[in-house]
């Protein structure tokens, strides 16, 4: 995972696609490249992730796989966009693409904790009041059953009346 | 009925989501139909906040072949 640093240095995620008209093998020395045009440009790259092949949503100059390779990078130059232009040189890279992220701070992290616990808090609540209300409805349920025994109980001693009657 | 009224929940909102990752296509799937528009707000509940920043990750998405541009 990206790291937090407090010197705010512009941080960037890049995505890029490797046609699988290369084999894995293939794969690292291309990463490698990728990796020394960051460099070599005076970026710093922070995180290196292979999703390995995966099937693209729509064919690219014919190919339907494509090896994903995610790489975040530090980089404080005016223009990112030479690794961008110095990426689209490169042949075995189908496509790409580079966006800003922006490093959360031990506040952001801070905050997105008390955030988070308050929805936990508010979800729990929610959860207390459904269980209450169910178990509300279940008594009343319960209350109608007795209900419905005690005006059981009540037919029977009215016919026990009546068979007294009867018998008068 | 349940449903309908959580639905009508900004997912992002309710999630404490503010960055919207465009790498997540199985999320960002369901905010789109079958014909691979982006749903309208209203439909989604999606609050017009995040609505901006879905259309971005959408977009985003697209570019990098994580999702589709039309129905195939
Ligand atoms: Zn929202």
């Amino acid at each position: 995972m990206s790291k937090t640093n407090t010197s705010r240095i512009p941080h960037y995620e890049l995505l890029y696609i490797v046609s699988n008209k290369f084999t894995e093998d293939e794969v690292k020395p291309i990463m490698k490249k990728v990796t020394d045009i960051i460099n070599n440009r005076g970026g710093k790259t922070t995180l290196i992730e292979e999703w390995g092949k995966k099937r693209l949503a729509y064919p690219v100059k014919n190919f339907s796989h494509a090896y994903y390779v995610l790489a975040e990078f530090d980089f404080e130059g005016e223009k990112v966009e030479s690794i961008d232009r110095d990426l689209r040189m490169m042949s075995e890279i189908l496509r790409h693409q580079i966006v800003s992220k922006r490093v959360k701070t031990a506040e952001d992290i801070k905050k997105e904790k008390e955030i988070s616990q308050k929805i936990a808090a508010r979800k729990e609540k929610e959860a207390e009041k459904e269980v209450k209300e169910t178990e509300k409805k279940e008594e009343k349920e319960e209350e109608k059953k007795k209900g419905k025994v005690d005006m059981g109980e009540l037919d029977e001693k009215l016919d026990k009346i009546l068979e007294t009657d009867d018998l008068l | 009925m349940d449903i309908i009224k959580k639905e009508k929940k900004c997912h992002f909102c309710v999630n404490n989501i503010n960055e919207i990752d465009y790498k997540d296509a199985e999320t960002l799937r369901r905010f789109i139909n079958s014909y691979m528009k982006i749903l309208p707000r209203k439909r989604t509940g999606t609050c017009s906040w995040h609505q901006r920043k879905l259309a971005t990750a959408i977009k985003r998405a697209r570019v990098m072949v994580l999702l589709p541009f039309i129905r195939r």
